[in-house]
């Protein structure tokens, strides 16, 4: 196993009487994608603005590829590119000359400095733009803007808070596919989102929070395993779902149905081979199945079987 | 979609044509002035603002022309109507200008953005104030005519326009300096509205008064008279000291307040400090040479006492323990981390720096007071120091308390805040408590007496006018008992000191320890 890029210990924070963060672990590795989810005030911005170095914890520590966030700062700042979930451009400036602002904050210099600004804005989609007012853009070109001036030091971590907020689909779709070209990249990438089941689609790994704790993290697979010890089944068949709902309360393993339009889902706390036998009895019962499969268990799932839903 | 790669990057832009101009020679510069002239260069208000001051200086010149009088010294009156045309751009609108793009940048969360790139805060300050004097520099050029003709005129030479353009400069950084300082500390809501009206408030304020001064012609006559007598290498020298320390505190505050929590911000404002009596020293014997400079380093060292009492509230209102950072970043040879110790923040060395400040200091005042002798001012001098000692004390016992306060109050950011407005309040309750106490008890505020002794004003005054003319309760015994009072306090605070002192020791040994090479452990024998 390499050495994780990113590594939460034990991280605490607190404003007040509210504690944001408490006692929340975790890593990451380079190229995974890893969706940062947790209900509203459950400690997502919070635990990244600490890694992103912007805010200091009341103690616990985050590395990134070994540098402590809060003993070498400037340091930590090299390897990370962070997205804020607001994004404003100063005036007066159009969409090159933002990003060769900030090519020559991160100490780009001549030649290099106008290769990665036009590499960068072609990653990004935004070569069609380049002389745009950067306050000018749509909320969706605005992003890409954001995340190719997030891109300018080349960071090994992203870490994006909200990036996919107030994007129409096409806009996220397409975001999406840029973030899954950078982890191809060997990026690793923080993601917190509310959309979940884009971040589904994209992401490897979650981190679920809930009021300032670590609900559950690792891969979705694994996730899925431990929170749905039984496969969910959807069946459909012609005739109406009355027919087949009175066939699956006959059957033995077969959980509590739900009707869901044409279709009925049921937990299925057995195997396969009683799977196969099932769909047999069912034809064997005269159903004309039409769909017999395993229901997906998606990220919003996962959310809102490990999450309570409290604020704070 | 392309590749991220920078050696493919695709050929350049029409676009990039005008910034390729830009891009050859401006690499070295900073990038907050590059971008602030870009953005300048395509704003209304840069544009609005030559306009008007082209439009000023043209109504000058047009009244210059029509009351001309070719025997007469009508140069002095355009001197001045175009220098008041510079003073408004130079302390009001270019100040109010850093400001405004400080704000927004910390508004909109671009100075986060900036802080994660690998500009420093004090590299953003000073791209703030080089953009400031391209503008000067700028509006200058605008008003360069009417100056160029003031003199033609006749009425102003040319070192009076040479110095009133460099003061004009000179005030125009400090304005900027402060204006940006402002921007920066008001970071919550709360103090935002503040800083506005206050920035806006004081730069305006002092734009019409040196407007002011500059029309009633007093500025011009009296810089003139200044420039004849010998005494303008002091004053100039003197002005530019204090100004240049004054933008340099700014600075250091607005740092303060852009660095990460856990940088190590307190000890430039601690070697600011150490270095002022230096600066002093330096400053009053090159310029007073002649005359010794003796009174002026013992006045200026009182100035510094004073000044040192501002800083040290903030010394001891910090918080105790060092940061993760500085922790790891202490020297690692123990004897300079022992030297270092009183420059590394945290609230019990910086009581220790305090008093070490004033001990330095005082010295330095003592040696000075010596050197005056007991000539015509000696009696003066007697005087000045007790109320040196005096007010050295009382800043020794009130920051005693002050830490002390501190350390009972919770171990946050708020906490700070509190101890720097408790400490205050707490000297002025020692100073009401006894005169409410006389009113309520015996219907009238009497003389003064012990009660009043940890009220400074009232029993400095009281001393000096006993010394002086044998009046009133004797208080022979006032100077002993505040001597142990000082001492006691000392005495009491002694263990803070040294336990900010061993954790400074105590980081160093760990980052030893830390240094030391790896040993790999023995390989087992072959016997074995």
């Amino acid at each position: 196993m390499t050495t994780p890029l990113l590594e939460v210990q034990n991280l605490c924070r607190s404003y007040g009487k509210v504690q944001a963060v408490r006692d929340l672990s975790f890593t990451m590795h380079r190229g995974q994608i890893t969706g940062f989810v947790g209900p509203n005030g459950a400690g997502k911005t919070t635990t990244m603005r600490i890694a992103a170095t912007l805010d200091v914890p009341d103690s616990g520590d985050v590395t990134i590829d070994g540098v402590s966030v809060l003993v070498e700062p400037r340091a930590a700042r090299a390897l990370i590119g962070y997205m804020s979930d607001q994004f404003h451009p100063y005036p007066n400036l159009d969409v090159l000359e933002y990003l060769d602002f900030f090519a020559r904050a991160n100490g780009l210099l001549g030649e290099q400095r106008a290769r990665t600004v036009r590499s960068v804005a072609s990653f990004c989609g935004l070569l069609g733009f380049a002389d745009r007012p950067a306050t000018g853009l749509s909320k969706g070109m605005g992003q890409r803007l954001h995340l190719a001036k997030t891109l300018l030091h080349d960071p090994q971590l992203l870490i994006l808070d909200e990036p996919a907020s107030g994007l129409d689909p096409r806009a996220r779709i397409e975001f999406r596919n840029l973030l899954k070209e950078l982890a191809a990249a060997g990026k690793a990438i923080l993601i917190s989102s509310h959309i979940l089941p884009e971040l589904g689609e994209m992401c490897d790994s979650v981190v679920v929070v809930e009021k300032g704790r670590r609900i559950v993290s690792g891969s979705i697979a694994d996730i899925e395993k431990t929170v749905q010890n039984d496969q969910v089944v959807v069946l459909r068949a012609l005739g109406g779902t009355e027919s087949l709902q009175r066939f699956l309360l006959t059957q033995p393993d077969v959980g509590q149905l739900v009707v869901d339009g044409d279709r009925v889902r049921f937990p299925f706390a057995a195997d396969d081979e009683a799977l196969a036998d099932l769909l047999a009895r069912a034809i064997g019962a005269g159903l004309r199945v039409v769909e017999f499969g395993r229901g997906a268990v998606d990220l919003e799932d996962i959310f809102l079987k490990t999450t309570k839903g409290n604020l704070q | 979609m392309s590749s991220l790669d920078a050696s493919l990057a695709p050929p350049p832009l029409p676009a990039e044509a005008a910034l390729g101009r830009w891009s050859s020679w401006s690499d070295r510069l900073n990038p907050i002035l590059v971008r602030e002239v870009q953005q300048a260069v395509k704003g209304r208000m840069f544009a609005a603002a030559i306009l008007i001051a082209l439009g000023v200086t043209v109504m000058i010149a047009v009244y210059i022309a029509s009351n001309h009088d070719p025997n007469g010294n009508s140069g002095q009156g355009a001197f001045e109507a175009g220098l008041a045309t510079l003073v408004p751009l130079a302390l009001f609108v270019v100040p109010m200008q850093a400001y405004q793009s400080m704000r927004l940048e910390l508004r909109s969360g671009i100075v986060e953005q900036l802080l994660l790139s690998r500009l420093r805060p004090v590299q953003i300050l000073s791209g703030k104030l080089q953009a400031a004097l391209v503008q000067f520099v700028l509006f200058v050029a605008v008003v360069a005519p009417t100056l160029a003709t003031s003199y033609l005129l006749r009425g102003v030479d040319l070192p009076t326009i040479a110095t009133s353009l460099a003061l004009a400069g000179l005030a125009c950084i400090a304005a900027t300096m402060l204006a940006v300082s402002s921007a920066a500390q008001s970071r919550n809501a709360a103090t935002q509205a503040l800083a506005n009206i206050g920035t806006a408030f004081g730069l305006g304020v002092g734009t019409f008064s040196v407007v002011g001064l500059v029309l009633s012609g007093e500025f011009t006559n009296g810089l003139a008279a200044l420039l004849r007598s010998g005494e303008f290498w002091r004053v100039a020298s003197g002005v530019v000291v204090v100004v240049g320390y004054g933008s340099l505190l700014a600075a250091l505050s607005a740092r303060a307040f852009l660095l990460h929590a856990f940088e190590n911000k307190a000890t430039p404002f601690r070697v600011a400090l150490f270095a002022a009596p230096l600066l002093g020293c330096v400053w009053a014997s090159l310029a007073f040479w002649r005359m010794g400079a003796a009174p002026v380093i013992a006045a200026l060292c009182f100035g510094l006492l004073l000044l040192s009492l501002a800083f040290g509230l903030f010394f001891v209102t910090e918080q105790r323990e060092l940061s993760p950072r500085v922790r790891a970043h202490v020297p690692a040879t123990s004897l300079l981390a022992l030297l270092t110790a009183p420059l590394l923040p945290g609230r019990d060395r910086g009581l220790l720096c305090f008093l070490l400040f004033v001990v330095i200091n005082s010295v330095v005042a003592m040696l000075a007071v010596n050197a005056i002798g007991a000539g015509a001012w000696g009696g003066s001098w007697n005087s000045f120091r007790d109320i040196y000692c005096f007010t050295a004390g009382y800043g020794c016992i009130y920051l005693g308390i002050g830490r002390a306060l501190r350390q009972r109050l919770p171990n946050t950011l708020g906490g700070n805040h509190a101890g720097r407005i408790l400490l205050p309040m707490c000297v002025m309750a020692f100073m009401l408590v006894p005169v409410l106490i006389d009113v309520f008890v015996h219907g009238a505020p009497r003389q003064w007496h012990w009660g009043h002794v940890m009220n400074p004003f009232w029993t400095i005054t009281h001393f000096e006018r006993w010394t002086g003319s044998g009046a009133g309760p004797s208080p022979t015994g006032v100077p002993l008992v505040f001597l142990l009072m000082v001492v006691g306090m000392v005495l009491l605070q002694l263990p803070a000191c040294l336990h900010g002192v061993r954790e400074v020791l105590a980081a160093s040994a760990a980052r030893r320890q830390r240094q030391l090479p790896v040993v790999a452990p023995p390989s087992p024998s072959p016997s074995a």
